[in-house]
């Protein structure tokens, strides 16, 4: 992202904005601008803004509504009004003449707000495409018809470029990076807290939606600036820490990189079993259906890639999905319903961008299902494969033939399931640099090539560890 | 070695320009990314990432969809499998592009295959790709006219895709028969020799071919090795220095 331009510049970033409501907005904030330099000389924290054209409301009001949930079965209307209600406030935020001098009413605000706005937003076109789909509720359909730009992509996008834009987040993380003061690089708004953080999770919220959309290697490149360990800033909000891990996890999985997915997955399920005496609160309860989505992912990612997991992990796995863990480890046409239940329960809720076809409800299908639908290609075509495996583990030289008896098939068949579990053996696997850096490794502990019909095995021996036995007599000793 | 997924050796710089600014949002920029999937359709590059931007532009603002640029780009995506690119491209097609229905619902006018129908096609042939059925793969190429529309714009897709399937073969294999290879790759005779010999570099010996042994074809056992790491022993060291003796 070098080619960030100011918030109102020319060229793209105008198209963000060409939804109507922008315009109305644009005239409310006018009418705000002239109402503040009117009554300048007053405390700021006095500063209200003009919502919908009537009420009068307190900034500090609207900061902390911004960033709680709505209620479950909020109407249309409120959903409307709510995103009125982020686009007045952020338009104040980065469109006002310089830096707005507020205090953010608490550290997770910043995180809150952004995680509340894409969730809305998420919730948002998920329940658009509901009604299009089940077409039987005229009412609201006129009414989502009539906004076709409420929650439009263009100007949730907007909304999280212009607050990174603003911070000069990725200049000052570029900086840490090297080493440097970051404060140099921040500028007039960077500098400031609120910003800083806005803009910081503003990343972590691109990450989310380009996930959400089905763009995965654009989610991963987004956190490109960002360092993934335990210093990062993330990591001070738990709930930030969680979903990164959650999503980055995810896209890697869509990239068929299962390394690195339960890379991700082990890591973040450690911190929390670890960390969960300490977190006994409100914010922990948050995210204990995310923990267990994330274990159906790493006994998917693990069911595709068979790994040695961090015994903590493989313990709580074999506790939550022991006998879907087992099953879908053994493969073969009987896993794929588990492999779809686990998919279904853990995915992120995709959404589709745009309006869906309100005059031929039909084809509104869920976007899980799509993405569903590719996954579980992928899942079929590797099927087989730990039925050849657990063949192979016992043989160092096979004749495809015989082993073709044993399976029940077509030696035809069963040579382009070697082919297949060949070549998903070897994966791309990060090592360092940006998150789509990687190399491609042999990612299999058995290894074989054809001979013509004869099977030559061989199997990757681990040496045996001692340095953590050794490390931990010597512990002991002292 | 490893290449980032968002590296393409020969990205123009201004395609560059738009990947890393927000111009990739930019309605206006679908018709140079369009002209630049041409352009590789033309020269047999490939730019997985570019390709990725402009199915989200269409994600975007579906009055901009191109059918052909999309069944572009996915032909263009098989030409690299094993690579998850055809999924990840996938992804980004309206939801209910893979439904049965879909298919005949918005069947145009004029004989033209629905963009939903040619994407499920597509798909068919990927699924054989992806289950190393390649000579279930030219059989299917085969059987549809349809097939022969959709890969018309990328030149020498079949060349392509009988090279991508040597190197999976080469991956796995040390010695295959020929009557099963010539099935593979769609090649018989002088035509099959001929690629055999002098683009791939194997030997014909009788009704075998012969694969020269590579890294990924000799299947060595291995052991592997504890990696130990000075900084392991620091706490050690630490404490050895804290306590006295």
């Amino acid at each position: 992202m070098s080619l960030r331009q100011p918030y109102q510049a020319d060229g793209g970033v105008r198209n963000f904005k060409d939804d109507d409501s922008d315009v109305e907005e644009e005239a409310l904030v006018n009418d705000y601008r002239e109402q503040v330099r009117y009554e300048d000389g007053m405390d700021d924290l006095d500063r209200t803004i003009s919502l919908g054209g009537s009420s009068q409301q307190d900034i500090s009001a609207q900061l902390a509504a911004a960033a709680t949930p709505l209620e479950f079965q909020a109407t249309l209307e409120t959903k409307f009004a709510s995103y009125d209600n982020y686009c007045s406030l952020f338009h104040y935020i980065l469109n006002s003449e310089g830096p707005v001098d507020l205090e953010a009413p608490s550290y997770f605000w910043a995180w809150d707000v952004i995680d509340e706005f894409i969730y809305q937003f998420n919730s948002f076109c998920s329940y658009r495409q509901r009604v299009a789909l089940k077409a039987d509720n005229e009412e609201e359909i006129q009414l989502l018809r009539d906004a076709p730009n409420t929650w439009g992509c263009y100007s949730v996008l907007n909304v999280l470029y212009s607050l990174i834009q603003r911070s000069q987040i990725s200049e000052q993380l570029a900086a840490m990076q090297r080493g440097e003061d970051p404060a140099q690089f921040a500028g007039e708004y960077g500098n400031r807290p609120l910003y800083k953080m806005l803009g910081y999770f503003s990343i972590i919220g691109l990450l989310r939606v380009h996930c959400l959309l089905g763009d995965f290697s654009l989610a991963l490149k987004t956190l490109d600036d960002i360092e993934l360990n335990k210093k990062a800033m993330f990591a001070r909000v738990m709930a930030a820490h969680f979903t990164t891990y959650y999503y980055v996890g995810f896209s890697y999985m869509m990239m068929r990189r299962y390394a690195d997915a339960i890379r991700m997955f082990s890591h973040i399920l450690v911190y929390v079993s670890r960390t969960k005496n300490f977190q006994k609160n409100a914010q922990y309860d948050s995210i204990t259906k995310r923990n267990d989505q994330m274990y159906a992912l790493i006994a998917i990612c693990v069911a595709f890639h068979p790994t040695r997991l961090d015994d903590t992990i493989h313990t709580a796995l074999r506790e939550k999905y022991g006998e879907q863990f087992t099953r879908m480890q053994r493969g073969g046409p009987e896993s794929l319903p588990l492999f779809e239940e686990l998919f279904r329960n853990a995915c992120p809720k995709f959404i589709s961008p745009t309006p869906p076809d309100f005059d031929n409800p039909q084809i509104n299908v869920d976007p899980v299902e799509h993405h569903l639908a590719i996954f579980m290609d992928e899942v079929k075509n590797n099927m087989w494969s730990p039925t050849v495996k657990s063949y192979l583990k016992l043989y160092t030289t096979m004749d495809l033939k015989k082993l073709a008896g044993f399976l029940e098939v077509e030696p035809d068949k069963l040579r382009n399931w070697l082919l297949v579990n060949k070549q998903r053996s070897r994966q791309v696997r990060w090592g360092e640099g940006g998150l789509l850096d990687g190399e491609v490794v042999n990612s299999s502990d058995l290894d074989y090539a054809l001979q013509v019909d004869l099977i030559h095995v061989s199997e990757a021996k681990v040496g045996r560890r001692l340095v953590d036995w050794y490390l931990r007599n010597l512990a002991r000793t002292y | 070695m490893g290449v980032p997924f968002d590296y393409a050796p020969d990205r123009p710089e201004h395609i560059d320009v738009i990947l890393n600014g927000l111009d990739r949002y930019n309605p206006e920029t679908t018709a140079v990314f369009q002209d630049y999937v041409m352009q590789q359709c033309e020269n047999q590059t490939y730019d997985c990432y570019a390709n990725l931007a402009l199915l989200k532009l269409y994600q975007f603002n579906p009055h901009l969809t191109r059918d052909e640029t999309i069944t572009n780009i996915l032909v263009k995506s098989l030409t690299v499998f094993p690579s998850p690119d055809f999924s990840l491209c996938l992804s980004l097609l309206p939801p209910h592009i893979l439904t049965p229905h879909a298919a005949s619902l918005s069947a145009p006018a004029a004989g033209d295959a629905s963009l939903p129908e040619a994407v499920q096609k597509l798909n068919v042939l990927n699924n054989l790709l992806g289950g190393a059925d390649y000579a279930g793969f030219w059989a299917e190429l085969d059987s549809d006219d349809l097939y022969a529309d959709l890969v018309a714009d990328v030149s020498g897709f079949e060349e392509l895709m009988r090279v991508r399937i040597a190197v999976t073969v080469s991956q796995a294999m040390r010695a295959v028969k020929r009557s099963v290879l010539e099935a593979w790759l769609n090649l018989f005779g002088s035509g099959f020799e001929h690629f055999v010999g002098e683009v791939c570099g194997w030997v014909v010996e009788g009704d075998t071919v012969k694969v020269p042994l590579n890294k990924e074809n000799e299947a060595k056992g291995t052991v592997v090795r504890e990696n130990v790491k000075f900084d392991q022993f620091s706490r050690l060291i630490k404490r050895a220095y804290e306590q006295p003796a």
